[in-house]
């Protein structure tokens, strides 16, 4: 038995979201198939982009301002820094047009919306572990030899999604009734990228200014990611990290919040 | 507990924006000067209001209708555009929430509201079945084991791994048709749907719907054309503005009721 009434909270919400896993599997499976069926590189392009990113950061970061590294190859400092901010930086810019993108759906047939969200996750982490094979490459061609901290790399990939995911969650609530946002997001991303410690070491950040800076949590989350990897070398500032930990799930959980509440006009009012 | 549907005074209200076209952030701000300087203006100046001031006005698109529906039972909904017919199938599909009452539904609940929803053009024929099948609400396993049947019956067997954005848009809607025809719910929603494909098609989509009713299926059913209801119905509602007029078992009573002249079925070969 099933009903429907005014302000009735869906009480087996997360349960239906589960019976419509399979639904998830098909909408992540079409995301990945229309990428890359037209385009001639296909796959690759995933690796393109945070690889070019980098040898442009590389070259402008190292080369040219010849920052510290603290004696690591520089392009190895940056590709461990663009790739987490490249899971972020996707999916924070695909989850805010998740439901203007998909309208034609909204408007005609229900399921859990909260499956878009998810769908860009899986497809994201999918992006992530392609071009996480380019920094195992990276690291056995400079002889970077990992340790045990290593196992800790998913914890901050997740992070950086949860907060993207969060943050992306609220700008397409906000989105299906101000379109505004959709200008907002691309530029945050634009200024981000040198706000984050994508081209450098968030170690040149001056000591009194550290806990400021970790207000981003992506400052905390690319440290983090850049210890696992090279633990011997980069030593974690673990008060921007638990900032950057306890940022991500609020804005998750947050962005959840915001997105459930909204949900039933999404209908009515895109 | 003979009853499909329940529906217990069930009212939806819309609310339209006069002033505000997009409703951009631009034009909340932009409303809440002009409310402000109005204010201010209007105390000093004594002004007008200001002609351009958003107002809001209130829309029922249904009011206080309340209906049951029995197990088994093919109901024909008719009204003119705007009636609330559309909005009634959203909030029966949870698309919608209702403002006031209350549905109570029996058993399993599909619904249809449009052919084809979330077709992608890139992906093949093969590939939509799937990602439509799993968006209307089918198990991957049942829409393997019903594949065959689906490409049978949309009659375009040689194209199933050709894009969909190749095909025409008979081929379309007629594959999108076949796999929401597949589906086996206790309750069916259908809105305009069995309108799509040439005539032979309709006639055997028709056919199909009247198989799955005799399953004991039972299914609410929105179509301009009264023949389709006249053949496949057994209770219609009128609705009017938003409001239900009539509610009966005799359809060519409603069918008179909702064109407004006696009704003569048309001669079908």
């Amino acid at each position: 038995m099933q009903i429907i009434e005014a302000g009735a909270v869906n009480k087996d919400y997360w349960k239906n979201l589960w019976k419509r896993r399979e639904l998830l599997y098909f909408l992540a499976r079409r995301d990945l198939i229309v990428r890359y069926k037209q385009t001639f590189v296909g796959v690759a392009w995933v690796v393109i982009r945070p690889f070019l990113t980098m040898v442009v950061f590389t070259v402008i970061f190292g080369s040219l301002a010849n920052m510290d590294s603290k004696g690591l190859p520089y392009a190895f400092v940056v590709f461990a820094g663009v790739l987490p901010w490249y899971v972020f930086a996707s999916t924070l810019s695909v989850s805010s047009d998740c439901l203007l993108a998909n309208t034609g759906m909204l408007t005609k047939v229900y399921f859990p919306r909260l499956i878009f969200p998810a769908t860009i996750f899986i497809v994201s982490m999918v992006d992530f572990l392609i071009s996480f094979l380019l920094i195992i490459a990276m690291m056995a061609w400079y002889h970077i030899t990992p340790s045990w901290q290593i196992i800790f790399f998913p914890f901050f990939i997740l992070m950086a999604s949860a907060f993207a995911l969060g943050m992306g969650m609220i700008a397409a609530t906000l989105n299906v009734k101000y379109r505004d946002f959709q200008q907002l997001i691309p530029f945050i991303l634009q200024m981000g990228i040198y706000l984050s410690p994508v081209g450098y070491l968030n170690q040149i950040v001056p000591r009194k200014w550290e806990i400021i800076y970790s207000l981003n949590p992506m400052a905390g989350i690319i440290n983090g990611f850049r210890w696992t990897l090279a633990p011997d070398v980069i030593e974690p500032y673990w008060p921007g990290v638990y900032l950057a930990v306890f940022i991500s799930i609020s804005a998750l959980l947050l962005g959840i919040k915001i997105f459930r509440a909204a949900e039933n006009t999404f209908a009515d009012t895109i | 507990m003979s009853y499909a549907i329940k529906i217990e005074n069930l009212s939806k209200k819309y609310i339209i924006r006069h002033g505000a076209s997009s409703g951009s952030l631009k034009e909340l701000v932009e409303h809440y000067k002009r409310k402000f300087g109005t204010k201010i203006s209007s105390a000093v100046l004594n002004k007008k209001v200001d002609p351009f001031e958003v107002t809001l006005e209130e829309f029922w698109a249904l009011k206080d209708i309340s209906l049951e529906i029995q197990k088994g039972a093919k109901l024909g909904v008719m009204g003119r555009n705007g009636a609330g017919k559309s909005t009634l199938l959203k909030i029966l599909s949870h698309i919608t929430e209702p403002t006031h009452g209350k549905i109570s539904i029996n058993g399993s609940i599909s619904s249809l509201l449009e052919v084809g929803t979330g077709f992608h053009p890139e992906l093949s024929g093969r590939e939509n079945v799937f990602l439509n099948g799993a968006i209307l609400g089918m198990k991957r396993s049942e829409i393997q084991r019903k594949f065959d049947e689906i490409v049978d019956f949309s009659e375009i067997e040689q194209f199933i791994d050709t894009p969909v954005k190749r095909y025409s848009s008979g081929m379309h809607v007629r594959l999108a048709f076949s796999v929401a025809s597949h589906l086996e719910p206790d309750i069916l929603i259908l809105d305009e749907v069995l309108s799509v494909g040439d005539v032979l098609f309709q006639k055997k989509s028709l056919k199909k719907m009247e198989s799955i009713s005799k399953g004991g299926s039972t299914v609410v059913f929105v179509n301009h054309g009264v023949d389709a209801i006249k053949n496949f119905c057994n209770q219609a509602i009128v609705l009017e503005k938003g409001k239900m007029v009539l509610n009966t078992t005799d359809i060519n009573h409603a069918i008179e009721v909702y064109t407004g002249e006696p009704y003569a079925p048309a001669v079908t070969a």
